[in-house]
């Protein structure tokens, strides 16, 4: 790389007078030629030897610049006036046509020049273009194959710094603020004007800091590296003699460096999205394998204990009573297993709503029969008007919210009176409710109540974690229904609702 | 029964085909066992069941597959499912399977569903002519229906819908089904004229409406008679 550096570099001239050493050849030229010249005259006669004194003229011009080359056209004019013009030995001109012999070979000498400074200043600008080229194509060759932010910000400082003389520093946001990710070639020291500039340029996508518009106080500047629209780091620039970070030919190979830069970081920032994205992808196949697998291992057995349980027949009536027991409890374990099951679903995005028009009585008439058994012949009064529109719902959800509600009412209803289920309209849709004649809900605990595995405190409710009223919120919203807990007003007990709004109503054509 | 009725029993799980063998032993059924897709198709061959109790998660193939081969080997199908697989359930009752029940099962329920799916494989459909739940009578060879012994007047599509459900006493009818049998093709997803129609014949019918005990909803699957057991 250092070799980029030194053909990065202009081979100058020796400025606009030229080098002491194009003087020198080219007068040696003009006395090489004023020798020959005198060779063939003394050899005959020949008219025009003038035009050997182009030749001079024209090596000086191309070679050593304007001024050489008019100072070898005067010396060359002279020569040929002192030895070639007669009167030979004196700078008398006695023909004017030898004048013009003089003023073509100065002639000759500015244009020459002129022509050759201008393809000499093509050639070096192809020169310095090619090298930046160059020096890009390897910086870009160094950002291929970097895969973190870290490798990039490192390259990018090492490089930087090579390429430009500089020290560089990379920062990257991080939390609250930018931090310093790498540093070259020795760890920066950032003072708190510095990190001003680097704040500035990162938030403003403009450079900031020595020798820009803002913050010009700092000692270093600031360049933003943008990728997929957003900047992504700022580099800052300094020179250890605390001059000019950038010179004005060496900005298009930073603002490139700057460009390849930000297409690698948007690269690195999007190749990060992707693995998040399919990390994120691995999980819902884990979980979705642990939900059915933890589903056909906890349902299974359930399945063979409540098969079995039902098959015996003990002619013992008590035993036949703790039998019966054991089925309900063992039946509401296998319910919850499967709610809990449909929870995770839910929550995970996993469950689909199959939702179709249901009879509020058909739905309550199938809760009732399928809890038959743990109801134990409690009474249930159900009224519902035959008028009530239809409700939009996924079915087997809205079956499980009912026969969970009736299992609460059930257990803290405590047997001290019917359950009633009733349904009526409201001005902003239809509300059904599940009342018991329990102890009721202590004061506040009514939003609580639903929570998961909340007991409720200061109360003798039994059995609780309060699962299945979290699977009924749970199940009730996910269908875009309102679940709510209150007091009954008429009489002691608790009374749970689920709010049907407009939306989720199907209004009879003929009702 | 002078020849014992012959039930497979086919699940994955050796716990389940071993309780379900014991209540069909005891029920005097002759009963085979298959645990994968395959034993099931050897033993349609060889046992020639009269009914296969199917669980449809098998380890080697759907067994929603199944249905079409043992339909066609002229045996009934009660599907046994999760109670929340719904969507399964319809799909193969809509395939030809005769009924479904549940797990966690009742042996009870299931030995009432095979006799209710026996019965009708061996009456057929037409052999009904006439059944009675409670005060309600149900006459298909008149197209009447009675209460207390008095003519009811159902609308059309009424009369329908529960003639469709009395053709299959006890067993459920998905509401495709009952859709495409009373309104034609092309309604089989407006569930909402079967509320209407169920909704009409329980005011029409039924003691209370609100405690119906005439026919009960499946959530989600369809509409099913209840016994007369």
């Amino acid at each position: 790389m250092d070799r980029d550096t030194r053909q990065n570099r202009p081979p100058k001239a020796g400025g606009a007078w030229g080098s002491p050493g194009g003087y020198v050849a080219a007068l040696a030229l003009v006395v090489i030629v004023t020798l020959a010249g005198l060779a063939i005259v003394s050899l005959g006669n020949i008219a025009n030897i003038g035009l050997l004194f182009l030749l001079p003229v024209m090596v000086a011009a191309t070679r050593y610049g304007l001024r050489t080359g008019i100072v070898t056209s005067l010396a060359s004019s002279l020569a040929y006036n002192f030895f070639f013009i007669p009167p030979t030995h004196t700078f008398t001109i006695e023909n004017p046509q030898n004048i013009i012999t003089v003023m073509v070979l100065l002639g000759v000498a500015v244009a020459a020049s002129q022509l050759a400074a201008q393809v000499r200043q093509q050639a070096l600008l192809a020169q310095a273009s090619a090298a930046r080229n160059q020096a890009l194509a390897g910086f870009a060759r160094h950002l291929t194959g970097i895969g973190t932010a870290e490798a990039l910000a490192e390259v990018c400082c090492t490089q930087a710094s090579r390429l430009l003389e500089v020290n560089a520093v990379l920062l990257m946001p991080s939390g609250q603020g930018l931090e310093v990710r790498s540093a070259a070639p020795r760890p920066a020291e950032l003072e708190f004007l510095d990190h001003a500039a680097a704040r500035a340029c990162f938030d403003t996508a403009q450079p900031a800091g020595r020798s820009t518009d803002s913050l010009t106080a700092s000692e270093w500047q600031f360049h933003p590296i943008t990728g997929a629209g957003h900047v992504l780091a700022v580099i800052g620039l300094s020179r250890a003699d605390a001059g000019d970070p950038v010179a004005a030919d060496q900005l298009p190979l930073l603002l490139g460096m700057i460009d390849q830069a930000g297409l690698a970081l948007g690269r690195i920032a999007l190749t990060d999205d992707m693995a998040a994205i399919a990390q994120v992808r691995e999980r819902d196949r884990l979980r979705h394998a642990l939900l059915s697998s933890v589903s056909h291992d906890l349902r299974t057995p359930l399945t063979t204990i409540i098969g079995t349980l039902n098959q015996l027949r003990p002619a013992d009536p008590e035993q036949a009573g703790q039998l019966a027991e054991m089925r309900v409890e063992a039946e509401r374990l296998h319910r919850f297993v499967a709610n809990l099951l449909d929870m995770v679903r839910i929550e995970a995005g996993a469950l689909r709503l199959a939702v179709e028009p249901v009879d509020l009585s058909d739905a309550v008439a199938s809760a009732l029969q399928d809890m038959d058994r743990a109801l134990a012949g409690q009474p249930v009064n159900v009224a519902i008007p035959p008028e009530l529109p239809l409700v939009q719902v996924d079915p087997q959800l809205f079956h499980h919210c009912l026969i969970n509600l009736i299992d609460n009412a059930a257990k803290h209803g405590m047997s001290s009176g019917p359950i009633a289920i009733s349904a009526r309209r409201e001005e902003h849709g239809v509300v059904l409710s599940v009342a018991d004649e329990g102890p009721g809900i202590p004061a506040g605990q009514e939003q609580r109540i639903f929570e998961t595995f909340t007991r409720l405190e200061g109360s003798d409710r039994r059995g609780g974690t309060g699962l299945g009223l979290a699977i009924v919120k749970g199940f009730c919203e996910a269908m875009g229904l309102a679940v709510a807990a209150a007091n009954r007003a008429d009489r002691p007990g608790a009374c749970f609702s689920i709010h049907f709004p407009a939306t989720r109503l199907k209004e009879l054509p003929g009702a | 029964m002078t020849i014992p009725v012959t039930v497979l029993a086919v699940d994955d799980e050796a716990a389940i085909r071993r309780l379900l063998h014991a209540s069909l032993d005891r029920a005097g059924y002759r009963v085979v066992e298959a645990g994968t897709a395959r034993e099931t198709i050897a033993a349609l061959q060889i046992d020639k069941p009269d009914l296969v109790l199917l669980d449809l998660g098998l380890p080697d193939r759907d067994g929603l597959e199944l249905i079409p081969l043992i339909k066609q080997a002229g045996a009934a199908i009660i599907v046994i499912s999760a109670r929340d697989a719904t969507q399964q359930k319809v799909a193969a009752l809509d395939l030809g399977a005769d009924d479904y029940v549940s797990k966690p099962f009742d042996s009870e329920e299931v030995l009432a569903r095979i006799r209710v799916a026996l019965r009708h494989r061996l009456a057929g459909e037409t052999d009904v002519p006439r059944l009675r739940r409670g005060p309600v009578e149900i006459d298909l060879a008149a197209r009447m229906v009675r209460r207390d012994g008095e003519e009811v007047h159902l609308t059309p599509r009424e009369y329908g819908f529960l003639a469709e459900l009395a053709k299959a006493p006890g067993r459920v009818v998905t509401h495709a089904q009952l859709l495409r049998a009373v309104w034609g093709p092309g309604h089989e997803t407006d569930v909402e004229y079967l509320r209407v129609a169920a909704r009409s014949i329980r005011r029409k019918l039924e003691a209370d409406p609100s405690r119906p005990r005439l026919f009960r909803n499946e959530p989600g699957v369809g509409y099913r008679l209840m016994g007369d057991e």
